[in-house]
């Protein structure tokens, strides 16, 4: 049986920003159904700019691990229909993209917009609602 | 019998009272006018609470009792959520805060809630919609994404309709500006006038706008076309009714120097006549700000010492829910969803008591649940509106649960 090698190297890490944004598709499923599959299909999402992507190795549709200073998650990569600013992702609020935010403020106002992420190809599946705060 | 009710919808912070909804036999069946996330909440959620103590399902006066008891044994209780509740509610839980000494806070923590204490403290000159569908000419959305957040936003008030003194619309009459670090579905309205800056440049893009408008060519530490800024600032000057809608994008971005809104408008000022107003996203995120400031003097962050209420950071929900707090009340919120990950991680090891018509994610860690009727739909009540206005709402149904004013006043009766 041949050895399938790639389970041994490690997918390259990329660092990015994450900034999040609001869609009234998403927030309406949600606010209907919280726990849903069509809430989880709408929010666990990452769009990155085409160029980024192939730069970084990572076809459309794939999932990603996304790991900052306090969580780790697994999303899908979009590639976005326009060009974006490099090293930025863009997420939905949601759940996942909240699993990510640090709570150290000096405010009172914790980064939600402005996460710090690890980004990396691969091939676990998207984390659901109840992987994101195992009890 | 179909009965057609004119009806406010409690969907966001834009409370259109205009939906027209039919009725009959105590149900909804159907709403027009009404955006997608505005029927939404019409239609409520799929899953609906129940009274449970720890999981298990129990009678309403005993989950009640139970509320009362973990308040009670607290010594650092937090009362947290409030922004899809009523007016009347936040003055109950106001109440129930100083009874026991708690601490009481609500989502515009971590929201809005620092640009509306810019306007009530009046550094922040502000107007209401009516005034920006009948006199607004430059409407610039920073950091704000209307048509995904608040859909009626544009075609109700601030961009597409016909104003008194705005009779050509959008066509000839109103300059649309978008300040955002991507394309929005606004932005794409605003064609030319989308300006896409970094992230986290705003202050910077903000000072570079206050220069401009005063003759000066703005220095930019990122790639930025100087000749679009100043042409940007000779369109904000000609205005003759101008707003500013500040999005979260922006507030987050310059959350650090907050004062730099009041410097801005009064820049504008000088040449024009410019208002702001908050992109409030929850119904009534800025009704709670409104009626604590009423009651107390603060916005948000207090917490009540022998009787006495007092603000600061250290009340804010965030820290609270960090370190401090041994008992939280939720209202119509849920923080296991909307909080960083790693407050909610915390959530499960502190006694949590949840008043909510749905199921959500924090029903999993709730040690007790209380269902309350929906605000705005089976509750009435007063909100205020994202441009401060106070608005009647009222029930279209009778639903089978209290309100959760009336919860509160219940706790109220057993804590005392
Ligand atoms: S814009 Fe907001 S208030 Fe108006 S119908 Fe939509 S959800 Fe309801």
């Amino acid at each position: 049986m041949a050895l399938d090698v790639s389970k041994f190297i490690k997918a390259p890490e990329y660092g990015i920003t994450i900034v999040t944004y609001r869609d009234v598709f998403q927030s309406s499923v949600c606010d209907e159904d919280r726990n849903g599959k069509e809430c989880e299909r709408l929010s666990a999402v990452i769009v990155l700019d085409a160029t980024e992507m192939k730069r970084m190795g990572i076809q459309d549709g794939v999932n990603v691990r996304l790991t900052s200073k306090c969580g780790s998650i697994v999303v899908r990569a979009v590639s976005s229909p326009r060009e974006e600013q490099k090293g930025i992702g863009f997420m939905v609020n949601s759940p996942w993209s909240n699993a990510l935010v640090y709570d150290e403020t000096t405010d009172g106002i914790p980064e939600f917009k402005n996460i710090k992420v690890k980004i990396k190809v691969t091939n676990e599946e998207i984390m659901s609602h109840r992987e994101l705060f195992p009890l | 019998m179909t009965e057609m009710v004119t009806w406010t919808c409690t969907g966001c912070a834009l409370l259109c009272e205009d939906i027209q909804v039919s009725i009959s036999d105590n149900r909804i069946e159907h709403v027009e006018n009404a955006c997608m996330k505005g029927k939404a909440r019409v239609f409520g959620c799929k899953e609906q609470a129940v009274p449970t103590i720890h999981g298990d399902k129990a009678d309403i006066d005993d989950v009640i009792k139970d509320a009362a008891r973990i308040l009670r044994d607290a010594k650092n209780p937090l009362l947290y959520g409030w922004s899809n509740s009523t007016n009347e509610a936040h003055i109950a839980g106001i109440e129930l805060a100083r009874t026991l000494g708690g601490i009481i806070d609500s989502t515009s923590s971590f929201c809005q809630g620092i640009t509306v204490n810019e306007i009530l403290s009046g550094s922040v000159p502000s107007c209401t919609l009516e005034e920006v569908r009948e006199k607004a000419d430059v409407i610039v959305f920073w950091g704000a994404d209307p048509m995904s957040s608040h859909p009626r936003h544009m075609s109700k008030y601030s961009y597409f309709p016909r104003g008194e003194l705005r009779q050509r619309g959008y066509e000839e009459d109103r300059t649309a500006i978008s300040i955002d670090v991507w394309q929005s579905r606004t932005a794409k309205i605003c064609k030319n006038g989308f300006h896409r800056i970094p992230p986290g440049k705003d202050a910077e893009f903000m000072r570079g706008l206050i220069e401009a408008l005063s003759g000066r060519v703005p220095k930019l530490s990122f790639d930025y076309d100087v000749k679009r800024i100043l042409e940007l600032a000779a369109t904000l000057k000609k205005a003759e009714f101008g707003v500013l809608f500040a999005g979260l994008g922006l507030i987050y971005s310059i959350k650090e120097d907050i004062t730099l809104l009041s410097e801005f408008t009064a820049a504008l000022n000088q040449f024009s006549h410019y208002s702001l107003i908050p992109m409030a996203g929850h119904f009534n995120m800025r009704g709670f700000n409104h009626t604590l400031h009423e009651k107390t003097g603060h916005i948000y962050r207090v917490k009540f010492v022998d009787g006495k209420a007092i603000s600061g950071v250290e009340y804010s929900v965030i820290e609270q829910m960090k370190r401090n707090a041994d008992a939280v009340l939720v209202v119509g919120s849920d923080p296991l969803a909307s909080l960083p990950g790693s407050i909610s991680k915390r959530l499960k090891d502190i006694p949590l008591i949840l008043i909510d018509p749905c199921m959500n994610l924090t029903s999993r860690v709730a040690d007790v649940t209380i269902p309350c009727s929906t605000s705005g739909i089976e509750a009435g009540g007063t909100a205020v509106r994202m441009d401060g206005k106070t608005m009647d709402i009222h029930a279209l149904v009778q639903g089978n649960n209290m309100s959760d004013e009336k919860i509160i006043e219940r706790i109220i009766e057993e804590v005392g």
